[in-house]
């Protein structure tokens, strides 16, 4: 991981994703949130946000001081441990105000054969200027 | 694990079921190892003493992810399938807190139930709000 989200401008992609949903990841996710309601063998609808935002991190730090301040998120198609999915990224928005950027991350998961599993935006703030890693929260 | 799909007719006003958890140290280090995201605002209590939130803080998509079991528990199959959700982050949920899901139900049209949900803590301060919404008929 070389380059943090703050250097990113609008419009910047993330390269795609492709992975697959193992047993093991799926248990430690659900045990993780402690969800209770989710049918065995599926994973909690969230854990593709949350693998997609993975991904991304993966390609580009969080920045200093960053606060995850909203989300969306759009479910089509329940996953399942073994699936095979893509994700992708995008910058869709970045704007300042008052020392602080406000930047808009496109995601969007889908499986195997293109069939759209889920899309959404996370909205995150940080300081324009970051010095030092000081309380990036999400 | 046994679920069963319920059947259930909603209209507006109708509380949804909550679901209650308490937050420990040890779960957001699992949610962290789960997740990947390591923040030391997270995992480091010495890192996070030294921070605006004077200790470490649970990951809002740790938080989220009560509201996302709060609907499946209500609505199924449904809510993985084609469930929306739109929440802001409003407050940081720390170790030892106890945190509410809950929900209920604005209205129900062309075919959508939406309805209001949050998560507070055992004090009652917001930490998420939205909306969430899914295809019901």
């Amino acid at each position: 991981m070389t380059v943090s989200l703050a250097d990113l401008p609008k419009g910047h992609e993330f390269a795609e994703t492709k992975f697959e949903l193992p047993p093991e990841w799926g248990a430690e996710y659900t045990a993780a949130v402690e969800d209770e309601n989710t049918a065995p063998d599926a994973v909690p609808p969230l854990s593709l946000a949350t693998l997609s935002i993975r991904a991304l991190f993966d390609q580009a730090a969080l920045p200093d001081g960053a606060i995850h301040v909203s989300q969306e998120v759009n479910f089509s198609l329940g996953g399942q441990t073994g699936d095979v999915i893509v994700a992708r990224a995008r910058v869709a928005s970045r704007g300042e105000r008052a020392g602080w950027v406000l930047m808009g991350v496109e995601l969007e998961v889908e499986d195997e054969t293109g069939t759209p599993m889920m899309n959404g935006r996370a909205t995150i703030s940080f300081p324009a200027v970051a010095e030092g890693r000081a309380d990036a929260a999400d | 694990m046994q679920r069963t799909e319920r059947v259930r007719s909603y209209q507006a006003g109708d509380e949804l079921t909550t679901i209650t958890k308490t937050l420990t140290q040890e779960k957001i280090n699992r949610y962290a190892d789960a997740s990947g995201d390591r923040n030391p605002l997270h995992i480091d209590p010495a890192f996070a003493a030294g921070t605006q939130f004077g200790g470490t803080i649970a990951h809002g998509m740790l938080v989220l992810a009560y509201v996302s079991e709060l609907m499946t528990a209500e609505f199924g199959g449904a809510w993985p399938s084609s469930g929306r959700l739109k929440v802001r982050f409003r407050g940081a949920a720390r170790p030892g807190d106890t945190v509410t899901a809950s929900g209920r139900v604005l209205r129900i049209e062309d075919g959508r139930t939406s309805c209001e949900v949050e998560c507070r803590n055992q004090t009652g301060e917001v930490l998420i709000s939205g909306e969430a919404s899914l295809r019901t008929l």
